[in-house]
């Protein structure tokens, strides 16, 4: 019975990793940026659902659209003001640089604004569980899993189906023939990191119902980032679930068979080897077909 | 005489005013008192370094507005030099020794044990003490310092006033489990919970460690659930401990006893919780009702009264102990009738005094004394903060057994 | 070849010897505080010197040197309080002191050499974030593994002072530290494998195909690079005297080594004594009293950085430098 319930915790922390993940694969897969900011806007993700819970009491589900807009407007003029600057000035390894220098600035922001305490948003809800035999599961990460399933077919929905969506692909995939067909690559990247920074906001509210959160957790979701389009492949929604599941898998086992302490050292140990294995993660660079 | 002719020349070299260290002003205003020091503003402690900070900041512009303190005939203003470590040990040793540098005489502490250490390393060649509210560590107080103060028992010594606790209790709990993460402070404390839970006689059933950072805890819990014991007892900070308590909560996992060190002595926590938050057990330093007697602010109330005019931040027991640094400093140097660092060493580790923060005697490596300034046992009671032992302190009588979580009004 | 590059370099080379005896009368002239400066400058000019041993000359960005930071630092500490034990360290704490160093290094030189071979084949963004990974499992496992005593924290046994103040004990070590990497780094640039190196940062597989044994000449600077930082590591844990894992597998370790490069230009060896110079300047006495914006400020310095200056102080300056002589010879 403990192997079941290991495997439904993974499987609900595996689907928090995937969307907080999402944003930071498709801007690698479409700009090739490295974003280390991107656990940051997690963060601002999560204090704006927390501050309009707390100053009108909206359900934090509720609030994950308006955060989605701010955050979508905050990652286009970032992109576009800061980052396509750097890369042009620089490199793109130098822009991961421009990214970390973000990091800072926002995470001191956020200390600043919210002051440096925890901050946890408890809607109604939160305290309650389903129980199926002898499976346990808290009903708030289920409602987090099923918005995280829902927002990742989403965004899967908008980059397949729609006219955004093909251009995006269409740039990343060749940018200069895209250009030639009178797509404004500028105009994509600025979208596409705009896009990102909403999936991130969204990830960070629904983790801002799921755990109390401080500004300092940024660093952590940029590296749990990092190891879930490791694992999953670059810049797909689905390499990202995949990854995320994979790593909430391998999070929740690594503690019931290891030790508690170990879930990390595992995490990034399969990073390490999955990169020397596999490096475009188990399904590949989206991508990278044409590339 | 070497001393002058480097500051001269340095005067000479330096370009810029701030890279000098800042003069020593002279005799003609109120003579001043300088306590220098380090706390962490930003990174993980910073909630913490803001209680402490405020703390020493309340206690300094009270006693300023008092017309400062008078030491062996001489008054004196006081003032703050503190600077944010941001836990790196390095950017601390290096501004630890500009204060020095300074000539700062009298230090406060930063938070954990890798940043108070390596800087008490350098207080203590330089022969000035520093008074702390944020190291608790075993390994802090077993170096064979002679200049550090802390204001609690070190880690391991923290638990013995409540295994007495625990002893009181009818239905008498037998079996304990621990939780702790994987940092220096949660670690020894769970050692020494371990270590004087077993020596009280209860059984040990089984000892968990998690990472310093969890975002899950439930494989921990669902073993809890299958190997439940009579009390769970968990070292961790704050935000991990919220957590913990969620996450039982959430997915229905009881025990008898709830203990968690850090996290329902703040307001958030409870809050959060809301009801689920009563019943559950903490060591406490620190309430505002308590009648201690304290040479300036007079008692804890009126101390917590003039915190709420200057700050808006809520009142944690940190500050208290903050602002009990400040006051047990001025004591010791009125009792020395002197300024001179190494005289105030002596006259704190005499220290026998009532603050507001309670009882200050210190053991002679330098911790708070195990029986005067141990813990008392809270327990959150209608969403407070209530003392429930022992007898002497307590505020509100204990809830006991206490409900399951679905139970819980 | 080498005779050849000390006779081109003899300006640079007599300026470097100058400002090395400059430097050793510092700790007789300027307060502790700013010995303690001049200590953290030397250890991230010499941090940033041993990155660009790989990351400057190879083209091969680690986003996770301070594996080897710590690495060093825990397995000299772990071998002086373990294998040599107190008493060993008390009656000879010199020799101590030097196998520590040694056994540090060797960790260090040993963990790359295995990793060497797989993680090499990784390039760019893929390499960059394979050794942050190796960073973190390092660290994870340190923090985890009783036995490492990372999360309990590791007391170092004390060196001998020789009748100077601590930090200028530590100043000159890591002064001689620095010298030593920088005589290294300036072999390699000026020796053969320095051109192979080259040739590779700007085309690996053109370089490989006209002969330049690559694989050997990556490992080799991974190797190296590894074992020096580990040295600076295991001086660095002297110097505070007590560590745990935080204190020596610090992200912003990593990335700083990076940063002194950018900020001095990447490749030179007098970038990264630049860069670290200002950023530590900036950091620790600039900013040194700002409560609670420092981080901000550090953070906007880095972008403006990046933005302003793309090629590093000393990039911008050769650019400088080539335009205006270029201007005076077109001038008739």
């Amino acid at each position: 019975m403990l192997a079941v319930q290991t495997i439904a915790d993974g499987l609900v922390l595996g689907g928090l990793y995937a969307l907080a993940a999402v944003g930071f694969s498709l801007i690698f897969g479409v700009l090739g940026v490295v974003n280390l900011s991107h656990g940051a806007i997690v963060m601002m993700g999560a204090y704006l659902t927390w501050f309009v819970w707390h100053t009108t009491g909206l359900d934090p589900l509720l609030a994950i659209p308006p955060v989605m807009l701010v955050l979508f407007a905050f990652g286009y003029v970032y992109q576009r003001g800061l980052i396509q600057l750097a890369v042009d000035r620089s490199s793109l390894l130098a822009s991961m640089l421009v990214t970390f220098g973000v990091a800072l600035m926002l995470r001191n922001l956020l200390v600043l604004v919210f002051s440096p305490d925890f901050k946890s948003i408890t809607p109604g809800y939160a305290f309650n569980y389903l129980r199926l035999g002898e499976v346990t599961i808290d009903l708030v990460r289920i409602s987090a899993l099923a918005a995280s399933l829902a927002l990742l077919g989403a965004l899967a929905w908008v980059l397949n189906r729609t006219r955004i969506g093909r251009v995006i692909r269409a740039t990343a995939q060749q940018e200069l023939a895209a250009r030639l067909c009178g797509v404004n690559a500028r105009h994509v990247y600025g979208m596409t990191f705009g896009v990102s920074a909403a999936f991130a906001g969204a990830s960070g509210a629904i983790l801002g119902i799921v755990l109390p959160f401080a500004p300092p957790d940024e660093a952590n979701w940029t590296l749990n980032a990092f190891v879930v389009v490791v694992l999953g492949g670059v810049g797909s929604p689905s390499g990202a679930l995949l990854g995320g599941l994979v790593l909430g898998l391998i999070s929740t086992a690594t503690s019931q068979l290891i030790g508690p302490a170990f879930p990390n050292a595992m995490m990034f140990l399969i990073l390490v080897l999955m990169l020397m294995v596999r490096p475009a993660g188990l399904l590949g660079n989206a991508f990278a077909a044409s590339r | 005489m070497a001393r002058i002719a480097r500051r001269t020349l340095f005067r000479l070299a330096g370009g810029t005013a701030l890279a000098m260290p800042a003069l020593h002003t002279g005799h003609a205003q109120a003579r001043k008192l300088v306590f220098g020091g380090s706390v962490p503003l930003s990174g993980g402690a910073a909630e913490t370094g803001l209680n402490v900070n405020n703390g020493y900041a309340t206690a300094v512009k009270f006693i300023n507005e008092q017309g400062g303190v008078d030491i062996a005939g001489t008054r004196y203003q006081l003032e703050l030099k503190l600077f944010d470590d941001a836990s790196d040990p390095s950017r601390a040793t290096t501004l630890i020794q500009r204060l020095i540098d300074d000539r700062v005489d009298f230090f406060l502490g930063s938070f954990g044990s890798n940043i108070v250490l390596p800087t008490a390393a350098i207080t203590e060649r330089a022969e000035k003490p520093m008074v702390q509210a944020g190291g608790g560590s075993d390994q802090i107080f077993t170096q064979g310092y002679r200049y550090v103060f802390g204001m609690y028992p070190r880690a391991t010594r923290q638990f013995q006033s409540t295994v007495a606790f625990f002893k009181s209790l009818t239905p008498q709990p037998k079996t304990f489990s621990v939780i702790a993460t994987n940092d220096a402070f949660s670690k020894t404390f769970a050692a020494g919970i371990v270590k004087d839970c077993t020596a009280g006689g209860f059984q040990l059933i089984e000892n968990y460690l998690l990472p310093e950072q969890i975002s899950d805890t439930s494989s921990v819990l669902s073993s809890v659930r299958s190997k439940t014991p009579d009390m769970l007892l968990c070292a961790m900070h704050d935000q991990n401990s919220l957590l913990v308590a969620r996450q039982m909560i959430a997915t229905g996992t009881n025990v008898g006893l709830l203990f968690q060190g850090l996290g329902p002595q703040l307001t958030s926590y409870r809050e959060a919780l809301g009801r689920y938050a009563n019943g559950i057990f903490y060591p406490t330093y620190w309430d505002r009702r308590s009648t201690w007697k304290d040479p300036f602010f007079g008692s804890p109330t009126k101390f917590a009264e003039y915190y709420a005019k200057n700050f808006t931040r809520p009142l944690a027991y940190h500050c208290a102990a903050g602002a009990a640094c400040i006051i047990t400093y001025v004591k010791a140097m009125q009792a020395a009738r002197s300024i001179d660092p190494v005289k105030v060493r002596d006259a704190l580790a005499a220290t026998d005094l009532e603050t507001l923060y309670g009882r200050i005697k210190f053991t002679p490596e330098g911790d708070g004394d195990a029986v005067v300034m141990g813990p008392s046992v809270g327990q959150v009671l209608k969403g407070q903060g209530e003392v429930v032992y022992p007898a002497g302190a307590k505020t509100a009588d204990l809830l006991w057994p206490v409900p399951d979580w679905d139970k819980k009004s | 070849m080498l005779a050849e590059a000390l006779a081109r370099h003899r300006w640079w080379i007599a300026l470097t010897l100058l400002g090395i005896a400059a430097a050793a009368v510092v700790p007789f002239v300027l307060m502790p505080f700013h010995v303690r400066v001049g200590q953290m400058i030397l250890l991230s000019t010499g941090l940033g010197l041993a990155w660009t041993l790989l990351g400057g000359f190879a083209g091969y960005w680690s986003f996770g040197h301070t594996a080897f930071i710590g690495l060093g630092a825990f397995a000299a500490g772990l071998f002086e309080v373990n294998a040599l034990g107190t008493e060993f360290m008390r009656t000879d704490p010199l020799l101590g002191f030097a196998l520590g160093l040694l056994a540090g290094m060797a960790a260090c030189a040993v963990a790359a050499a295995l990793v060497a071979w797989p993680i090499l084949r990784l390039r760019g963004i893929y390499f960059a974030v394979a050794m942050l990974g190796v960073a973190q499992v390092l660290s994870e496992l340190t923090n985890s593994i009783e036995a490492f005593q990372g999360s309990l924290g590791l007391v170092l046994p004390r060196i001998p002072a020789f009748g100077l103040r601590t930090e200028a004990v530590f100043y000159y070590l890591l002064l001689i530290a620095a010298v030593i990497i920088l005589a290294i780094a300036f072999l390699v640039k000026n020796a053969r494998i320095g051109q192979g190196l080259a040739a590779m940062r700007e085309d690996e597989d053109t370089a490989r195909m006209l002969g330049v044994p690559t694989e050997r000449y990556k490992i080799t600077m991974f190797v190296l690079s590894a074992a020096l930082t580990g040295a600076l590591g295991v001086i660095y844990a002297h110097s505070l005297g007590y560590i745990t894992t935080g204190s020596v597998y610090r992200t912003d370790f990593s990335l700083n080594m990076i940063v002194y490069n950018l900020l001095g230009g990447i490749g030179t060896l007098v970038g990264p004594l630049i860069g670290a110079a200002i950023m530590v300047l900036l950091t620790q006495v600039v900013l040194g009293s700002f409560l609670n914006l420092h981080m901000f400020l550090t953070g906007a310095m880095l972008v403006a950085l990046v933005v302003a200056a793309p090629k590093g102080i000393m990039g911008g300056l050769a650019g400088t430098w080539q335009s205006w002589r270029r201007r005076r010879t077109a001038a008739p």
